[in-house]
């Protein structure tokens, strides 16, 4: 079990001493008792610090924000940033220190092992409390979550609520960090890929039917891209103005951008739109789900990214996001990589 | 005109409209959505609030404004392509988003009309759904000039009296609407009206959040224009379009040429919502960003909805449907940063 | 009678290989269906997805990414890259539900007029039965 207060009292310690520049953890809105980003500063900063099942948040998403900040800073603090995280952030963490996005020194790493629980889906949360809201949702006992509402505490086991991506995790603590709270104990997965498989036997059509009627419901809010750690391209072919454009670009430059999708919700332009973030997330993604839990329209875009992951392992051998020092998917390649597909 | 409709009925008012193209609340993967009814047996009203609101019928997000060609035998052509005035009904709509297309309404009318949106928003008529119960944990409409059974912009508000709803119509509209049910609708007793009133009242104290005192936020908006205070509460923002594509009182586009074809010249001019939140929103031309930051845009958000709007309109900009906070995916809520203005030592 | 459906192929050939055997083909002057356009490109490895999408977007009804037998590839390895991207493309287009033969890949080297014509003829005999692609295609 992850003790909350090692982790306060590291935080303190760390911006006590200066040692980071700023803390990204976790905290609780005490208005619906879900967690939030929270960014902390002065070592009081600490008590505000919240570990429990709402915890859904990728964090190191923010080190994308740090790195954009710093690099417009004239005398930038060199200090490392503080980052709380989970063992799926840890691999999406991984993955930025394999792609020198970020640099290890950079960064310091609170990881937090989620155990055998996970977060917790807040649909699936509201449906097993039939319509009670949940003011507080805590780890324990055991492999069970405690939820709180108006009318009293009551246990749930974890696995009727747990997010999608928590009952395929494949890494339910950090695999990498300076300190790492809780116990390194496995859950058994059966099947990392088990969502996908319903809709892989699918005939083509019906598969096709099943992605049409998602995606004409996408409004194009980008939230799946803003939320996501490894969505940080300087340009997006989704956006209008997706050049990097400065005072200098010349007009013959500006003009000659290629317009790859229309903004507009069409069908195919939210397909096309969903068929380049799919690709480009191959061997990158790693399933912290995030993406899934954003869309407002509820699309499900983990079979897309999962489904990805899936090909990377089966036809590569490829598991994402464990080793730093490891080239990426799609810059390297072995002799004996299947092309029977290829005449 | 007031009318009494049993909840049974209403499929059979449904079905005398077919003249209208009806919308009404269907939930589609556990996401309530304005959706065409196609079996108005099916119609239920007994839903809490839609995640994109009924703005996406008044002003899709998607609106073609001309079509153009050229070739050799035409030259250049350009045909206008305006919606076509085709009666439409949406039914359930909470009073946030009535109130909402009035403030949208003073933004594409006035001087210069707005035709593809006055097109479509004469078409409509709006049966709404008093809140007897809040919609949403985060519904703050009373803290922004609005209430729960409002009637602005409607032109219809059912009240639920358990097997029945109250129809108050008030507009020619309206009444229309009510015309071609017939004998589905019942005059009501004393009793009824009397409910009704009972459950609009006790409506009012049942919201759980507000936002009070917010008089003089405008003022003390303009005076933290440059305030450090937009990064510390813009840290989570993570830029996503979320807190103003499904906001009902949101307007901003964007307007693109989509070429279909290059030679022979064809394709259209089309407007799409935009949103002050992404980066590319206020890109110039040249290269300069005004609103380069994160923080810069999440003040562009609060000051239109907070000073701007009712600097020009005299109306707060924001109708309380709490949409942004229960959706936002990092829990930035604009009733506490609102708040945190009002309290803001400057 | 009805006329029959003639497909739209859009053909990605690298410049050393594959261009050059289509090169074969055509002064050899080998009969192969007219249903093709050509892009050279300097390697298959330069193909990003985003094309290949972007064709199907734009209206292809299949995509060929043509390039060198591995171990020829002008700039050593650029093909084998290009395999194990391609791949991917494949797996999820069909994940998607878009018939898995619209999309192919092969190599022909330049010396291969013969095989290009036939992987022509393949591909223009496997879509003609599928008919239009419409899936991907804008739909303005």
């Amino acid at each position: 079990m992850v003790k909350l207060e090692d982790l306060k009292e590291e935080a303190r310690r760390l911006l006590k001493e200066g040692k980071v520049k700023y803390i990204i953890a976790y905290e609780r809105n005490p208005l619906d008792g879900r967690a939030v980003p929270a960014f902390l500063r002065k070592p009081e900063d600490a008590d505000r610090i919240a570990w429990d099942p709402t915890c859904v948040h990728n964090l190191v998403r923010f080190l994308v924000d740090e790195k954009r900040r710093k690099a417009k800073e004239k005398n930038p603090d060199t200090r490392p940033v503080g980052v709380v995280v989970k063992g799926c952030d840890s691999r999406a963490l991984v993955i930025l220190l394999q792609e020198k996005f970020i640099e290890r020194k950079d960064v310091h790493i609170l990881g937090l092992s989620c155990e055998k629980t996970g977060v917790a889906d807040e649909r699936k949360l509201a449906k097993r409390l039939k319509g009670k809201k949940a003011v507080r949702v805590e780890f324990g006992p055991e492999d069970n979550f405690t939820v709180t509402t108006q009318d009293g505490a009551v246990t749930v086991p974890a696995a009727e609520v747990l997010a999608g991506r928590c009952l395929e995790c494949i890494a339910n603590f950090p695999v990498v960090s300076d300190l790492l709270l809780g116990e390194k104990t496995k859950r058994t997965v059966a099947n990392a890929f088990a969502s996908v498989e319903p809709l892989e036997s699918l005939p083509p059509e019906e598969k096709w039917k099943f992605w049409q009627e998602q995606f004409r419901k996408c409004i194009r809010c980008y939230a799946c891209r803003s939320v996501c750690p490894m969505c940080y391209c300087d340009e997006c072919v989704a956006d209008t103005i997706n050049f990097a454009v400065t005072a200098d670009t010349p007009a013959e430059e500006k003009a000659q951008k290629i317009k790859w999708v229309e903004k507009s919700p069409l069908d195919s332009e939210n397909i096309f739109y969903h068929l380049v973030r799919a690709i480009h997330l191959a061997g990158r993604c790693i399933d912290c789900g995030e993406c899934e839990r954003a869309c407002p329209v509820n699309i499900p875009l983990r079979q897309l990214n999962k489904k990805m992951e899936k090909e990377a392992k089966v036809l590569f051998g490829y598991e994402v996001g464990f080793d730093p020092d490891k080239p990426a998917l799609i810059s390297c390649f072995r002799d004996e990589d299947p092309q029977d597909f290829i005449r | 005109m007031d009318k009494i409709l049993p909840k049974k009925d209403f499929p059979l008012w449904l079905k005398n409209l077919s003249a209208y193209a009806l919308y009404a609340p269907r939930l589609v993967d556990e996401a309530w959505s304005y959706e065409f009814v196609t079996d108005p047996a099916r119609v239920s009203l007994d839903y809490p609030l839609t995640v994109v609101p009924a703005k996406k019928i008044i002003f899709p997000q998607r609106e073609s404004y001309f079509e153009f060609s050229q070739d050799d035998a035409n030259g250049y052509r350009l045909a206008e392509t305006l919606p076509e005035e085709n009666p439409v009904v949406i039914f359930g709509v909470r009073p946030c988003e009535g109130r909402a297309l009035t403030l949208t309404d003073k933004v594409f009318g006035g001087e210069f009309e707005d035709l593809y949106y006055w097109k479509r928003r004469r078409a409509v008529t709006l049966v709404g759904l008093a809140c007897g119960t809040p919609p949403s944990p985060n519904c703050f409409c009373l803290s922004v000039d609005g209430s729960p059974h409002s009637r602005e912009g409607l032109d219809i508000l059912l009240t639920d009296l358990g097997d029945k709803y109250y129809v108050e119509a008030f507009t020619s509209k309206g009444e229309d609407l009510l015309a071609k049910g017939g004998a589905v609708f019942a005059v009501p007793l004393p009793e009824d009206k009397k409910a009704a009133d009972k459950i609009q009242a006790d409506s009012e104290n049942k919201l759980a959040r507000r936002l009070e005192n917010i008089k003089d936020v405008p003022l003390k908006l303009k005076g933290m224009f440059d305030s450090s205070f937009w990064d510390e509460e813009s840290l989570s923002c993570i830029r996503c379009g979320i807190c103003t594509y499904l906001c009902p009182t949101c307007h901003c586009f964007d307007i693109n040429d989509e070429v279909e074809s290059a030679t022979p010249l064809r394709g259209r001019r089309v407007r799409t919502w935009d949103t002050c939140q992404f980066p590319d929103f206020t890109m110039h031309s040249s290269g300069h960003n005004p609103r380069p930051e994160k923080s810069s845009r999440l003040r562009q958000r609060i000051n239109h909805k907070f000073q701007y709007f009712q600097e020009v309109w005299q109306n707060w900009q924001c109708t309380g449907c709490g949409r942004c906070i229960t959706l936002c995916p990092v829990g930035i809520d604009i009733v506490k940063v609102v708040e945190k203005v009002r309290d803001h030592a400057s | 009678m009805t006329e029959e459906f003639e497909p739209k192929i859009i053909a990605f050939l690298c410049k050393w290989c594959s261009s050059a055997g289509s090169d074969l083909a055509g002064v050899s002057r080998m009969e192969y269906p007219p249903n093709v356009v050509p892009i050279q490109v300097m390697c298959s490895g330069s193909i990003s997805p985003l094309y290949i999408f972007s064709a199907f977007n734009r209206g292809a009804d299949g995509v060929l990414v043509s390039g060198c037998h591995p171990g020829d590839c002008h700039y050593i390895k650029g093909n084998l890259y290009a395999r194990r991207r391609l791949a991917l493309v494949k797996k999820l287009l069909e994940h998607l539900g878009l018939e898995p033969q619209r999309f192919r890949m092969s190599w022909v080297s330049a010396a291969e007029g013969q095989k290009y014509t036939q992987v022509i003829k393949d591909l223009v005999r496997d879509l003609k039965p599928l008919g239009p692609q419409t899936k991907l295609r804008r739909n303005v």
